[in-house]
Protein backbone atom coordinates (compact mmCIF):
# COMPACT_ATOMS: atom_id res chain seq x y z
CA UNK A 1 0.00 0.00 0.00
CA UNK A 2 1.49 3.32 -0.81
CA UNK A 3 1.55 6.29 0.93
CA UNK A 4 0.14 9.37 -0.59
CA UNK A 5 2.87 11.78 -1.05
CA UNK A 6 0.91 14.80 -1.91
CA UNK A 7 -2.84 16.33 -1.15
CA UNK A 8 -4.78 17.81 -4.01
CA UNK A 9 -8.07 18.93 -3.48
CA UNK A 10 -9.23 21.71 -5.49
CA UNK A 11 -13.05 22.04 -5.12
CA UNK A 12 -11.92 22.90 -1.69
CA UNK A 13 -11.26 26.80 -1.95
CA UNK A 14 -13.91 26.89 -4.74
CA UNK A 15 -16.45 25.35 -1.68
CA UNK A 16 -15.19 27.96 0.74
CA UNK A 17 -15.78 30.91 -1.54
CA UNK A 18 -19.13 30.36 -2.96
CA UNK A 19 -20.76 29.43 0.40
CA UNK A 20 -18.46 32.61 2.23
CA UNK A 21 -21.35 35.53 0.64
CA UNK A 22 -24.74 33.28 1.72
CA UNK A 23 -23.59 33.38 5.35
CA UNK A 24 -20.47 35.05 6.16
CA UNK A 25 -19.87 33.77 9.58
CA UNK A 26 -20.84 30.28 9.16
CA UNK A 27 -18.69 29.78 6.36
CA UNK A 28 -15.72 31.18 7.59
CA UNK A 29 -16.39 28.85 10.68
CA UNK A 30 -16.73 26.14 7.96
CA UNK A 31 -13.44 27.04 6.09
CA UNK A 32 -11.54 26.80 9.51
CA UNK A 33 -12.72 23.47 10.41
CA UNK A 34 -11.84 22.21 6.89
CA UNK A 35 -8.54 23.96 7.32
CA UNK A 36 -8.34 22.02 10.67
CA UNK A 37 -8.93 18.79 9.03
CA UNK A 38 -6.51 19.33 5.92
CA UNK A 39 -3.94 20.18 8.51
CA UNK A 40 -4.53 17.22 10.19
CA UNK A 41 -4.63 14.81 7.17
CA UNK A 42 -1.51 16.08 6.33
CA UNK A 43 0.30 15.76 9.92
CA UNK A 44 -0.73 12.02 9.60
CA UNK A 45 0.75 11.96 6.03
CA UNK A 46 3.88 13.73 6.62
CA UNK A 47 4.44 11.12 9.80
CA UNK A 48 4.12 8.18 7.72
CA UNK A 49 6.55 9.62 5.00
CA UNK A 50 8.98 10.26 7.80
CA UNK A 51 8.41 6.70 9.31
CA UNK A 52 8.56 5.12 6.00
CA UNK A 53 12.07 7.34 4.90
CA UNK A 54 13.24 6.43 8.52
CA UNK A 55 12.59 2.92 8.04
CA UNK A 56 13.99 2.54 4.66
CA UNK A 57 17.48 4.49 5.27
CA UNK A 58 17.90 1.88 8.36
CA UNK A 59 17.40 4.47 10.84
CA UNK A 60 15.94 1.70 13.12
CA UNK A 61 12.60 2.50 12.95
CA UNK A 62 10.45 -0.44 14.27
CA UNK A 63 8.15 -2.02 11.72
CA UNK A 64 4.90 -2.26 13.38
CA UNK A 65 5.22 1.77 13.86
CA UNK A 66 5.92 2.05 10.00
CA UNK A 67 2.55 0.32 9.30
CA UNK A 68 0.62 2.04 12.36
CA UNK A 69 1.90 5.70 10.86
CA UNK A 70 0.44 4.07 7.15
CA UNK A 71 -2.78 2.38 8.27
CA UNK A 72 -3.65 6.03 10.78
CA UNK A 73 -2.95 8.44 7.52
CA UNK A 74 -5.00 6.21 5.21
CA UNK A 75 -7.81 6.16 7.56
CA UNK A 76 -7.67 9.86 8.30
CA UNK A 77 -7.29 10.30 4.52
CA UNK A 78 -10.46 8.23 3.50
CA UNK A 79 -12.09 9.91 6.29
CA UNK A 80 -11.63 13.41 4.84
CA UNK A 81 -12.58 11.81 1.72
CA UNK A 82 -15.93 10.59 2.24
CA UNK A 83 -16.67 13.59 4.41
CA UNK A 84 -15.63 16.08 1.14
CA UNK A 85 -18.11 13.41 -0.61
CA UNK A 86 -21.06 14.44 1.79
CA UNK A 87 -20.30 17.87 1.57
CA UNK A 88 -20.50 18.30 -2.30
CA UNK A 89 -23.56 15.69 -2.68
CA UNK A 90 -25.61 18.20 0.26
CA UNK A 91 -24.09 21.37 -2.23
CA UNK A 92 -25.58 19.62 -5.32
CA UNK A 93 -28.49 18.49 -3.77
CA UNK A 94 -28.97 22.44 -2.46
CA UNK A 95 -28.04 24.14 -5.72
CA UNK A 96 -30.39 21.75 -7.37
CA UNK A 97 -33.28 23.22 -5.61
CA UNK A 98 -36.36 24.59 -7.22
CA UNK A 99 -36.59 28.45 -5.93
CA UNK B 1 15.67 0.74 17.45
CA UNK B 2 14.45 -2.17 14.64
CA UNK B 3 13.43 -6.10 15.16
CA UNK B 4 15.74 -6.67 12.40
CA UNK B 5 18.82 -6.02 15.14
CA UNK B 6 17.71 -8.98 16.83
CA UNK B 7 18.32 -10.89 13.85
CA UNK B 8 21.95 -9.82 13.74
CA UNK B 9 22.32 -10.63 17.22
CA UNK B 10 20.90 -13.95 16.53
CA UNK B 11 23.12 -14.34 13.64
CA UNK B 12 26.12 -13.68 15.78
CA UNK B 13 25.65 -15.71 18.21
CA UNK B 14 25.27 -19.11 15.56
CA UNK B 15 28.99 -17.29 14.11
CA UNK B 16 30.73 -17.36 17.37
CA UNK B 17 29.02 -21.04 18.27
CA UNK B 18 30.26 -22.53 14.74
CA UNK B 19 33.77 -20.93 15.48
CA UNK B 20 33.79 -22.44 18.36
CA UNK B 21 32.92 -26.04 17.39
CA UNK B 22 35.02 -25.50 14.55
CA UNK B 23 37.68 -25.06 17.13
CA UNK B 24 37.11 -28.19 19.42
CA UNK B 25 36.63 -30.37 16.27
CA UNK B 26 40.22 -29.37 15.27
CA UNK B 27 41.45 -29.78 18.61
CA UNK B 28 39.77 -33.15 18.42
CA UNK B 29 41.09 -34.42 15.17
CA UNK B 30 44.23 -33.37 16.42
CA UNK B 31 44.41 -34.97 19.60
CA UNK B 32 47.54 -37.16 18.24
CA UNK B 33 49.55 -34.84 16.12
CA UNK B 34 52.79 -34.51 17.30
CA UNK B 35 53.89 -33.02 14.54
CA UNK B 36 53.03 -29.53 13.00
CA UNK B 37 54.64 -26.89 10.69
CA UNK B 38 55.62 -25.01 13.38
CA UNK B 39 57.67 -27.45 14.87
CA UNK B 40 56.36 -29.36 17.92
CA UNK B 41 53.33 -31.14 18.82
CA UNK B 42 49.72 -29.39 18.42
CA UNK B 43 48.66 -26.86 20.24
CA UNK B 44 45.04 -27.32 21.92
CA UNK B 45 42.89 -23.77 20.99
CA UNK B 46 40.35 -22.04 23.03
CA UNK B 47 38.54 -19.39 21.90
CA UNK B 48 37.29 -16.32 23.78
CA UNK B 49 33.66 -14.63 23.31
CA UNK B 50 32.90 -10.99 23.96
CA UNK B 51 30.29 -9.07 23.43
CA UNK B 52 30.14 -6.27 21.18
CA UNK B 53 27.75 -3.81 19.34
CA UNK B 54 26.40 -5.36 15.98
CA UNK B 55 26.43 -3.57 12.66
CA UNK B 56 23.94 -3.96 10.23
CA UNK B 57 24.43 -4.34 6.96
CA UNK B 58 21.23 -2.02 6.19
CA UNK B 59 22.63 0.59 8.41
CA UNK B 60 25.87 2.47 8.64
CA UNK B 61 25.63 3.32 12.42
CA UNK B 62 25.87 0.66 15.02
CA UNK B 63 22.92 -0.74 16.76
CA UNK B 64 21.91 0.61 20.15
CA UNK B 65 22.98 -1.32 23.29
CA UNK B 66 19.42 -2.49 23.34
CA UNK B 67 21.07 -5.27 20.45
CA UNK B 68 24.59 -6.98 22.33
CA UNK B 69 26.10 -9.17 19.53
CA UNK B 70 28.89 -11.65 20.70
CA UNK B 71 32.14 -12.17 18.72
CA UNK B 72 34.98 -14.45 19.23
CA UNK B 73 37.68 -11.63 20.18
CA UNK B 74 40.97 -14.69 20.82
CA UNK B 75 41.84 -17.56 19.92
CA UNK B 76 44.28 -18.92 22.18
CA UNK B 77 46.87 -21.24 22.55
CA UNK B 78 47.25 -23.52 25.21
CA UNK B 79 50.96 -23.48 25.64
CA UNK B 80 51.73 -25.27 28.92
CA UNK B 81 53.63 -28.56 28.53
CA UNK B 82 52.95 -30.81 26.20
CA UNK B 83 52.61 -34.96 27.38
CA UNK B 84 55.56 -36.78 26.93
CA UNK B 85 55.22 -40.82 26.30
CA UNK B 86 57.90 -42.79 25.85
CA UNK B 87 57.75 -44.27 22.41
CA UNK B 88 61.85 -44.37 21.53
CA UNK B 89 60.98 -46.30 17.95
CA UNK B 90 58.34 -43.27 16.84
CA UNK B 91 60.15 -40.92 14.75
CA UNK B 92 59.67 -38.21 16.32
CA UNK B 93 61.27 -39.52 19.16
CA UNK B 94 63.83 -37.15 21.18
CA UNK B 95 67.00 -38.12 22.40
CA UNK B 96 66.03 -39.74 25.61
CA UNK B 97 62.92 -41.74 23.34
CA UNK B 98 59.98 -39.44 24.70
CA UNK B 99 57.36 -38.09 21.77
CA UNK B 100 55.63 -34.62 22.80
CA UNK B 101 52.02 -35.31 22.39
CA UNK B 102 49.15 -32.23 22.55
CA UNK B 103 47.90 -31.70 25.77
CA UNK B 104 44.33 -32.96 25.42
CA UNK B 105 40.84 -32.66 27.78
CA UNK B 106 38.51 -34.65 25.59
CA UNK B 107 36.44 -35.19 28.08
CA UNK B 108 35.79 -31.34 28.55
CA UNK B 109 36.17 -30.98 25.25
CA UNK B 110 33.09 -33.18 24.36
CA UNK B 111 31.16 -31.39 26.73
CA UNK B 112 32.25 -28.36 25.65
CA UNK B 113 30.73 -29.05 22.10
CA UNK B 114 27.97 -30.23 23.59
CA UNK B 115 27.46 -27.07 25.15
CA UNK B 116 27.89 -25.20 21.91
CA UNK B 117 25.37 -27.22 19.98
CA UNK B 118 22.40 -26.47 22.59
CA UNK B 119 23.42 -22.51 22.28
CA UNK B 120 23.51 -22.43 18.34
CA UNK B 121 19.90 -23.95 18.92
CA UNK B 122 18.82 -21.64 21.40
CA UNK B 123 19.84 -19.14 18.94
CA UNK B 124 17.98 -20.38 15.93
CA UNK B 125 14.87 -20.36 18.18
CA UNK B 126 15.64 -16.69 19.16
CA UNK B 127 15.78 -15.72 14.97
CA UNK B 128 12.55 -17.86 14.27
CA UNK B 129 10.56 -16.31 17.33
CA UNK B 130 11.80 -13.13 15.83
CA UNK B 131 10.81 -13.08 12.29
CA UNK B 132 7.40 -14.85 13.49
CA UNK B 133 6.94 -11.11 15.15
CA UNK B 134 8.19 -9.07 12.35
CA UNK B 135 5.70 -11.10 9.94
CA UNK B 136 2.91 -9.99 12.18
CA UNK B 137 4.02 -6.57 12.36
CA UNK B 138 4.08 -7.12 8.27
CA UNK B 139 0.54 -8.33 8.60
CA UNK B 140 -0.60 -5.05 10.40
CA UNK B 141 0.01 -3.10 6.81
CA UNK B 142 -2.82 -5.46 4.96
CA UNK C 1 -8.82 10.30 17.67
CA UNK C 2 -6.83 7.51 16.01
CA UNK C 3 -3.87 8.50 17.81
CA UNK C 4 -5.42 7.90 21.45
CA UNK C 5 -7.10 4.76 19.84
CA UNK C 6 -3.76 3.01 18.94
CA UNK C 7 -1.12 4.84 21.30
CA UNK C 8 -1.14 2.05 24.55
CA UNK C 9 -0.98 -0.49 22.20
CA UNK C 10 1.57 0.99 20.47
CA UNK C 11 3.64 1.89 23.77
CA UNK C 12 3.10 -2.10 24.26
CA UNK C 13 4.67 -3.37 21.02
CA UNK C 14 8.01 -1.39 21.37
CA UNK C 15 8.67 -2.85 24.79
CA UNK C 16 7.87 -6.01 23.62
CA UNK C 17 10.13 -5.58 20.92
CA UNK C 18 12.75 -4.14 23.09
CA UNK C 19 12.34 -7.01 25.51
CA UNK C 20 12.63 -9.43 22.35
CA UNK C 21 16.10 -7.40 21.42
CA UNK C 22 17.39 -8.23 24.47
CA UNK C 23 16.28 -11.79 24.80
CA UNK C 24 18.96 -12.03 21.86
CA UNK C 25 21.09 -10.84 22.60
CA UNK C 26 21.20 -12.69 26.42
CA UNK C 27 21.10 -15.98 24.15
CA UNK C 28 23.66 -15.06 21.51
CA UNK C 29 26.04 -13.51 25.21
CA UNK C 30 25.21 -16.73 27.07
CA UNK C 31 28.70 -18.28 26.52
CA UNK C 32 30.38 -14.88 27.27
CA UNK C 33 32.40 -14.35 30.63
CA UNK C 34 31.45 -11.83 32.91
CA UNK C 35 27.96 -10.93 30.99
CA UNK C 36 25.27 -10.30 32.63
CA UNK C 37 21.45 -10.66 31.86
CA UNK C 38 19.74 -7.66 30.52
CA UNK C 39 15.83 -6.94 30.64
CA UNK C 40 13.53 -3.86 31.17
CA UNK C 41 11.20 -2.70 33.87
CA UNK C 42 8.24 -3.64 31.85
CA UNK C 43 5.32 -1.82 34.49
CA UNK C 44 6.97 0.91 35.05
CA UNK C 45 7.97 1.55 31.57
CA UNK C 46 4.56 0.87 29.85
CA UNK C 47 3.18 3.73 32.82
CA UNK C 48 5.46 6.12 32.12
CA UNK C 49 7.29 5.50 28.64
CA UNK C 50 7.23 8.47 26.19
CA UNK C 51 6.44 7.58 22.60
CA UNK C 52 9.77 7.18 20.69
CA UNK C 53 11.63 6.72 22.88
CA UNK C 54 13.63 3.90 24.41
CA UNK C 55 13.18 1.75 27.62
CA UNK C 56 16.11 1.68 29.94
CA UNK C 57 17.90 -1.78 30.42
CA UNK C 58 18.38 -3.02 33.46
CA UNK C 59 20.37 -6.12 35.01
CA UNK C 60 17.89 -9.24 35.60
CA UNK C 61 17.18 -10.93 39.10
CA UNK C 62 17.62 -13.42 40.83
CA UNK C 63 19.68 -15.41 38.33
CA UNK C 64 22.76 -17.58 39.63
CA UNK C 65 26.37 -16.75 38.06
CA UNK C 66 28.47 -19.59 36.86
CA UNK C 67 32.61 -19.35 37.38
CA UNK C 68 33.48 -16.91 34.78
CA UNK C 69 30.63 -14.57 35.50
CA UNK C 70 28.25 -15.21 33.28
CA UNK C 71 24.82 -15.45 34.30
CA UNK C 72 22.62 -16.10 31.59
CA UNK C 73 19.78 -18.91 31.75
CA UNK C 74 19.06 -20.19 28.07
CA UNK C 75 15.68 -21.60 29.64
CA UNK C 76 14.78 -18.44 31.06
CA UNK C 77 15.43 -16.66 27.61
CA UNK C 78 13.29 -19.50 25.97
CA UNK C 79 10.14 -18.64 27.88
CA UNK C 80 10.82 -15.24 27.73
CA UNK C 81 11.18 -15.38 23.86
CA UNK C 82 7.90 -17.50 23.52
CA UNK C 83 6.07 -15.16 25.95
CA UNK C 84 7.17 -12.00 24.27
CA UNK C 85 5.96 -13.55 20.75
CA UNK C 86 2.53 -14.52 21.83
CA UNK C 87 1.94 -10.83 23.49
CA UNK C 88 3.44 -9.20 20.18
CA UNK C 89 0.85 -11.75 18.35
CA UNK C 90 -1.93 -10.89 20.66
CA UNK C 91 -1.14 -7.06 20.24
CA UNK C 92 -0.89 -6.93 16.36
CA UNK C 93 -4.16 -8.83 16.12
CA UNK C 94 -6.14 -6.49 18.58
CA UNK C 95 -4.70 -3.38 16.50
CA UNK C 96 -5.64 -5.04 12.98
CA UNK C 97 -8.76 -5.06 14.80
CA UNK C 98 -9.38 -1.35 15.72
CA UNK C 99 -7.92 -0.30 12.19
CA UNK C 100 -11.07 -2.95 10.68
CA UNK C 101 -13.42 -1.28 12.81
CA UNK C 102 -12.46 2.75 11.84
CA UNK C 103 -12.37 1.72 8.62
CA UNK C 104 -15.47 -0.09 8.13
CA UNK C 105 -16.99 2.81 10.14
CA UNK C 106 -15.94 5.36 7.28
CA UNK C 107 -16.56 3.22 4.66
CA UNK C 108 -19.60 1.74 6.07
CA UNK C 109 -21.94 4.33 5.39
CA UNK C 110 -20.47 5.48 1.69
CA UNK C 111 -23.69 4.42 0.05
CA UNK C 112 -24.91 7.66 -0.90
Amino acid sequence: MAPITSLTIPSMPSLGGITAPAASSTGSAFQSVLGDAISKVENFQNNADNSVNNFLSGEGEELHKVALATQQADLSFQLFMQVRNKVVTAYNQVMQMQV
Amino acid sequence: MSLFAALQVSASGMQAERTRAETLVENMANAETTRTPQGGPYKRKDVVFSSDLQESPFSAVFQNELATGVAVSDVTEDNSAPEMRYLPNHPDANSEGYVAFPKMNPAEDMADLLNTTRSYQANIAAMTAVKDMITHSIDLLR
Amino acid sequence: MLEAMTANLEKYMDLLSARQKLSASNIANADTPGYKTKDIDFQHEFMSMVNGEQPQTIDAQGLSEKPDGNNVNVDREARMLAENAMRFNVASTLLRGQINSVKEAITGGASS
